[in-house]
């Protein structure tokens, strides 16, 4: 089996499905100040599967609401803007990177893993007191890398998948024994592809080495997400494994020990409100 | 657990709790399902002429902790594998008993 290298992952990622039109203008809303709603919420419904999967999880119970919502508008009006731009981001993200089984490789269980990723980011950021949306969408892209190896190499991605199961370790600590990179140099490159921010695209680079990346910035926070995210069993893969997770990114953050557990509750509770955004 | 039983009212006493709903001869409901009865639960139910409840049976309590004791074990098991191989990993650790903390419902 010979060495795929970065460039010939990258050709692959030229063939990938573009972001729908209408997240990549949501994306743009986040760094701008004053989106016109109305004219998001008409462009919003417009992409029908988007919609019907934003709509499955503002209705569900987490949300606690007595009528049901039938409108992207009036999602909008009852959630508030930044909560359904999330949901619609999410959305589209699953929709845009079809996700086939492979050996050593099951979608689900990894769409329920950035997910859980995802919601740990938000909550988080919430405990932190930072922007939840861009961490909640860098959570869920945080793997992203992954979907690309397999679905461009899905033999040597298998190989990845039976060598970590045999000593017992993480696919990143095997990868650039098979391939010539990492999946999160892969995932930052698929990210600056689809025009995603910088910060975005650095976090995805340095969430498993978030000393590389700078104290208490947003890898830090995804580095410590991903390990919630295990540590709750969100996904539920039998062999999974806790990361060893980097002391001083952690400490950066400086969450107390009930702020914590709060953190875990939340991302308990919301995790279970956005699995109908799987189905 | 064991079945919710079949009482008659004269052998039914304050403080059991109703299984289901008692309902009068109108299907109006008079009592909602987990009431737990009082005296004058059961005298207006006298009065209404109902002759049976279907009461909830007494809790077991030592059987209800040995049963939580083995959810409890099957958790603690569960999390530890999970964390399998941070033993040497301070910051890992910190977060494995935040987790255990969490799932025991223990506030700090």
């Amino acid at each position: 089996m010979s060495q795929p290298t970065l460039d010939d992952t990258i050709r692959h990622i030229h063939r990938l499905p573009a972001m729908p039109a209408v997240a990549l203008e949501l994306l743009d809303t986040l760094s701008r100040g004053d989106p016109d709603v109305d004219a998001m919420a008409r462009h919003i419904a417009q992409d029908q599967a988007i919609a019907a999967r934003v709509l499955r999880v503002a209705n569900s119970p987490f949300y606690g609401l007595q009528a049901r919502i039938g409108s992207i508008r009036d999602a909008i009006v009852v959630l508030g803007f930044s909560a359904v731009r999330s949901l619609v981001l999410a959305a589209a993200v699953v929709r845009a990177l079809p996700a086939v089984s492979h050996a050593g490789f099951v979608p689900e269980r990894f769409w329920r893993h950035v997910l859980g990723t995802a919601v740990a980011a938000q909550a988080l950021a919430r405990a932190l007191g930072r922007p939840p949306e861009k961490l909640f969408l860098t959570g869920l892209l945080h793997d992203i890398g992954i979907l690309v190896m397999v679905s461009a190499y899905p033999e040597h991605f298998a190989r990845v998948v039976a060598l970590a199961t045999e000593r017992d370790c993480h696919l990143e600590d095997v990868e650039t024994e098979v391939f010539s990179f990492d999946h999160a140099s892969v995932g930052a490159a698929l990210a600056r592809h689809w025009n995603f921010p910088e910060d975005i695209v650095d976090a995805l680079a340095g969430h498993h080495q978030p000393e590389r990346a700078g104290s208490g910035g947003m890898a830090a926070v995804i580095h410590y997400a991903d390990a919630i995210a295990i540590a709750l069993d969100l996904d539920g893969r039998d062999n999974n494994q806790v990361p060893k997770l980097d002391l001083d990114a952690v400490n950066a953050l400086g969450l107390d020990w009930t702020t914590l557990i709060e953190v875990l509750a939340e991302t308990q509770a919301r995790f279970d409100s956005y699995l109908p955004m799987l189905r | 657990m064991s079945e919710a039983r079949d009482l008659a009212l004269a052998e039914v006493e304050p403080g059991m709790v109703l299984a289901e709903a008692v309902v009068d001869g109108a299907g109006q409901v008079l009592l909602p399902a987990a009431t737990a009865l009082t005296d004058s639960h059961l005298t207006s139910l006298r009065r209404r002429g109902i002759a049976t409840l279907r009461i909830t049976p007494p809790a077991d309590p030592l059987a209800e902790a040995a049963a939580l004791a083995g959810e409890r074990d099957r958790m603690r098991a569960r999390v530890m594998y999970l964390f399998r191989n941070t033993a040497d990993n301070p910051a890992s650790q910190a977060l494995l008993h935040a987790v255990l903390a969490f799932r025991e419902g223990k506030p700090g």
